[in-house]
């Protein structure tokens, strides 16, 4: 009888040696100590990790794109505020890159004491970018081809702001939702994009990157061009006194095409000028 | 049994009422003239006023300020309807359940339903509200049938099933929820949240006959609804069909409970605070209460509405957050000042 209890009380403690023995006593094989089996939540992420030839590398990616073509097929791990902790531990992957979220940070938590690493990146804004990008380097030992894009990348941001400097800034409305409006606000890298396109984003004064803006403020302020990613931008067709609806600047857009800051930030922030100032970039700028 | 006694002379009636619509006046000039753009009612007699303020002050302020005026007048008059018909001060616009058929259809509308699809049909600012009304109308005649217990609607099973209506709502919205993508979520949170939307002139008239109609239906019922606040039999002994009475306040309070909420999400607290502000002034004559809770419920929300404008513009916060936050305390204060001598 007592053989049998005690036989019974050692099962839990196995189960935990077990347990913790997985999470920590089997690193898995690294070649040259990089990631070999990378779970990627963040769309950003993915291109950087395409653009520094790490393609094959990705095992599984978040249930929010939009994410580059070759990963199409892959299967989801979740989405990144709720990882699929049993998917990922099962793909045994050495790596989860993901963006840096509150609600995210108690699957993160729970990833890291599972043994697997968790690496937050912060691309909202260039510097975030840039930051992210050199970190990406680091981990994966691509330094010098991640230094190689990020100079490339500030050669081409530099010359939307030659090709822009000369030019009468323009007052910008960025719309990222409707009902209720939501616009770009400082601290978000659109608001970047904005500027470095001689615009002057008419939301300077909302309290927070993406933040719910009243209409009539934006009659008020009267913006000369509006870019729209809501799906709704014949909503400002009823405002013909805004000179964004009267000078034919109303713009609709995808939000992939400038919503998800990467490393076509150049691209961006090309296209953002040129809706800004249409022509800019029309005749050929190469010398 | 003694009749309420009639306290209330027809000048009495009159001049509050009177004076009630003179405050929702003011209440309206108010909202008119406050906002995150700088122009004031009083701009209209100065000359040359631009364009975009005209704008600002006839296609924006004036709809949104009428629309918060005929949700909370709507609200404020089902609450003080449902808490005569349950004989419960706790009861609000919400306890019906109806509410939770209304989340039901507008989250429903912004989950499952391909929006630019049907916006060939239906004007798109109108596809939720329509699909959130047909929830609460479909929950109206479920909640009513359920409720019906051997052709009687019975004070007991109205408020069971309404709660337990609500708490299945809020599961079903739970579910939809934690299938909806990012920014489903986002539109669903801002459709509950409690906020007074934009909406032109034109849909203002229709909404204004979809409330007025049922409203003045309601404030109709005073002198019965005093004969219920003896009790039921009470009410039988002094001739009025309870039976009738009690379906036809359920069924109207449920429609403009059903409207509102399709319009505008959850408000909270104005069909809870205002009706019982109004009793602890004006006592619990409900020829007097219904149509002074229908304007001050009105006057109320537009101011509780210029709040939310103003506050943090050019954010906007939800309006359900100032009635909450303003009338809450208010309330209980008064209650602590006037509570010894409040007869429900």
């Amino acid at each position: 009888m007592t053989g049998q209890v005690r036989a019974w009380t050692c099962i839990p403690a196995l189960a935990l040696a077990a347990f913790t023995g997985c999470g920590t006593a089997e690193p898995a094989p690294k070649p040259n100590g990089t990631p070999q089996r990378v779970v990627v939540f963040a769309p950003s992420a993915a291109e950087a990790l395409v653009a520094l030839g790490l393609a094959d590398r990705v095992v599984a990616i978040g249930s929010h794109g939009p994410w580059p073509g070759e990963f199409a097929a892959l299967e989801s791990a979740g989405s990144f505020d709720r990882p699929d902790l049993e998917g990922i531990l099962e793909l045994e992957c050495d790596l989860v890159l993901t963006t840096a979220s509150v609600a995210a940070s108690i699957g993160h938590q729970r990833l890291e004491r599972l043994g697997v690493a968790v690496e937050t990146l912060d691309t909202s804004t260039f510097e975030g970018v840039f930051t992210s990008l050199a970190r990406l380097g680091v981990l994966f030992k691509r330094e010098d081809r991640a230094a190689e894009l990020a100079a490339e990348m500030r050669d081409g941001l530099e010359r939307v702001r030659v090709a822009t400097a000369d030019l009468p800034p323009k007052k910008v409305l960025f719309v990222v939702g409707r009902d209720p409006l939501f616009v770009a606000g400082p601290g978000s890298h659109v608001d970047e994009l904005i500027r470095l396109g001689a615009g002057i984003n008419v939301a300077h004064d909302a309290a927070s990157p993406y933040q719910q803006f009243s209409v009539e403020a934006v009659l008020e302020r009267l913006p000369e061009v509006i870019v729209d990613t809501s799906g709704d931008a014949e909503y400002w067709d009823r405002w013909p006194f805004l000179p964004a609806v009267r000078n034919d600047s109303v713009y609709r857009v995808e939000p992939s095409v400038l919503v998800i800051p990467g490393i076509r930030l150049p691209e961006m922030a090309q296209a953002m000028a040129e809706l800004i100032h249409p022509g800019t970039f029309a005749q050929p700028t190469d010398e | 049994m003694k009749r309420p006694r009639p306290l209330l002379t027809a000048r009495r009636l009159a001049l509050c009422c009177l004076g009630f619509a003179a405050l929702l006046l003011v209440a309206l000039a108010i909202g008119i003239s406050f906002g995150s753009g700088e122009v004031s009612l009083t701009d209209l007699w100065s000359k040359g006023l631009s364009e975009r303020h005209q704008a600002i002050l006839f296609q924006i302020r004036f709809p949104r300020v009428l629309v918060a005026a005929l949700l909370g007048g709507a609200l404020s008059i089902a609450g003080v309807s449902f808490q005569a018909l349950l004989r419960n001060p706790l009861a609000d616009p919400y306890v019906l359940g109806v509410s939770g058929g209304a989340s039901i259809g507008g989250v429903i509308a912004l989950t499952l339903i391909e929006l630019p699809r049907l916006a060939a049909w239906i004007p798109q600012p109108l596809i939720v509200p329509l699909f959130a009304f047909a929830g609460a109308l479909g929950a109206l005649v479920l909640i009513e049938r359920i409720a019906t217990v051997g052709g009687q609607l019975t004070v007991y099973t109205v408020l069971l099933t309404g709660a337990i209506f609500n708490a299945f709502s809020a599961a079903m919205i739970y579910f939809i929820q934690s299938l909806a993508s990012l920014e489903e979520l986002h539109a669903i949170v801002f459709h509950l949240m409690g906020r007074v939307r934009e909406m032109e002139i034109g849909w203002v008239g229709l909404l204004a006959v979809a409330i007025l109609i049922p409203a003045t239906l309601l404030v109709s019922h005073g002198r019965a609804f005093n004969a219920l606040s003896t009790g039921e039999e009470g009410a039988t002994q002094l001739g009025v069909d309870t039976e009738r009475l009690k379906r036809r306040t359920f069924v109207l309070g449920a429609l403009l409970t059903g409207i509102a909420v399709s319009m505008a999400g959850l408000i909270g607290f104005v069909g809870l605070v205002v009706p019982h502000l109004l009793r602890l002034w004006f006592g619990p004559d409900h020829r007097l209460l219904l149509p002074l809770s229908f304007l001050g419920g009105a006057a109320f929300l537009v101011l509780a509405d210029t709040l939310a404008r103003v506050l943090t513009a050019p954010n906007e916060l939800p309006v359900g957050v100032v009635t909450a936050l303003v009338g809450g305390p208010f309330f209980l204060l008064l209650l602590r000042r006037r509570g010894a001598s409040h007869g429900f």
